[in-house]
């Protein structure tokens, strides 16, 4: 934005993701980060939005969990059981945590419980009701991991309503989809996905099973 | 890393574009696993690596981290990333890996069925797959496609889309080749999963068309 004729950063829309310092091309120090981004609760800016930045209570970096990364040796997503990464804020547009609030609001009124091993999982209230510790609404992050877990037979009735929140947002979601290989090497949640009408990118993450010991 | 899962483009320009992820797992093996990425390193350089990076230290390979400080660094981690350009250095890195016996859990991201023939031909067996269902909520806020292939080759949106377009504008104007426009992109990405040869590849295929017009 600019103020008094100089261009300067709008610190309640910067999400803190340290680029424009790393870049290091100002020679008048105007990139800067003022102190309360390093305070609670603005410090959960830089710890989703820079992924240098450790979460503390994860020693994590990053903005989500192992998920299917390490789920050959931790079993996380068993066969039978579908992962859900929603992630909120990618790419690029940036979300307030006011947005993923209407997600997981609808989500925890379904049952489906959030899963802990993960960043957002510790900014909640306690009474499982999906909302938020006031002090974290309204802060602004360049990207947050909402992360389930759903039994196969649930797919369909929790993409519907999941796809019937993201109607409300105000800001952009990618979503994933975690599962198992069957014993041919085949998904089939792929064509379950197509029957239901959903699009399943070509290109995807695949684990290969080279952990050990191995959980088949 | 759902951070390289999210790639934006056609079937045709995604098919030579590959991450490899090796990550320990907390509880299970991720105590003293240093060594054993050090090894899966030195296994990523050997197979013609196109960049890899390090959040910790700030900077990707392509933006001057040095691979002998960062391996000293790897006590310090649970997992390392490259990013590559063509299937057999893929199915090298992981036939590698496997006759090392390191036991760390490995992803590769990358067209599905062509990960799982790799996977196959190193004489391995997919086990989990983590598939993209799109970009959903309020769409009107992003970019135009042809920026969204750029951008999305940093999984933390650390490019910003801007800067494609600047870039973009430059390596039109004849002031970047597009292998100078494709290293600026790749620096933001501090973990070196922005994949400098597709750039390269999908600015030359713009500066054709604008050729042709």
């Amino acid at each position: 934005m600019v103020v008094d004729g100089k261009v300067a950063i709008d610190h309640d829309e910067c999400v803190d993701c340290g680029v424009c310092k790393r870049a290091d091309i100002c020679p008048t120090d105007a990139i800067y980060m003022p102190s309360e981004c390093f305070e609670y609760p603005r410090a959960i800016r830089m710890q989703f939005s820079d992924p240098g930045v450790q979460h503390p209570n994860l020693k994590a970096w990053g903005r989500g969990t192992e998920e299917a990364k390490t789920n050959d040796v931790t079993g996380k997503f068993g066969r039978g059981e579908y992962g859900l990464l929603i992630e909120f804020g990618r790419p690029g547009t940036g979300t307030r945590l006011t947005e993923i609030e209407k997600v997981t609001m609808a989500m925890c009124k379904m049952g489906i419980p959030i899963l802990e091993d993960n960043p957002l999982y510790g900014l909640l209230e306690e009474d499982m009701s999906g909302r938020f510790k006031p002090e974290y609404v309204n802060e602004k992050v360049l990207s947050a991991i909402l992360e389930l877990r759903i039994m196969e037979d649930k797919l369909e009735e929790t993409l519907e309503k999941m796809f019937l929140s993201f109607e409300a947002l105000n800001t952009v979601v990618s979503v994933g989809l975690v599962s198992r290989f069957d014993e041919n090497s085949k998904l089939p949640v792929i064509e379950k996905l197509r029957r239901m009408g959903f699009d399943v990118r070509p290109n995807a993450k695949i684990n290969v099973g080279l952990g050990r010991p191995l959980i088949d | 890393m759902s951070h390289s899962l999210h790639r934006f483009g056609t079937e045709d320009n995604l098919r030579n574009d590959f991450c490899i992820y090796t990550r320990a797992a907390k509880g299970i093996n991720r105590e003293n696993c240093g060594d054993k990425l050090r090894e899966t390193l030195k296994i990523y350089l050997s197979e013609n690596v196109v960049n890899f990076g390090s959040s910790h230290a700030g900077r990707c390979f392509l933006n001057g981290l040095d691979p002998e400080e960062y391996a000293k660094t790897l006590d310090h981690s649970y997992g390392i990333i490259a990013t590559f350009a063509d299937r057999e250095a893929v199915k090298g890195v992981l036939v590698k890996a496997k006759e090392a016996q390191l036991g760390i859990s490995t992803v590769v991201s990358g067209l599905i069925e062509e990960v799982v023939e790799i996977a196959h031909e190193a004489g391995l067996k997919p086990h989990t797959a983590l598939i993209s269902l799109g970009i959903h909520g309020k769409t009107s806020m992003l970019p135009e496609n042809e920026v969204l292939e750029f951008t999305t080759m940093c999984g933390h949106s650390l490019v910003a889309q801007n800067l494609v377009r600047s870039v973009i504008e430059k390596v039109k104007g004849g002031k970047l080749t597009p292998e100078e426009g494709a290293l600026i992109l790749a620096k933001p990405c501090t973990c070196g999963i922005f994949n400098t040869r597709r750039c390269a590849a999908l600015m030359k295929e713009k500066l054709e068309k604008e050729t042709r017009k």
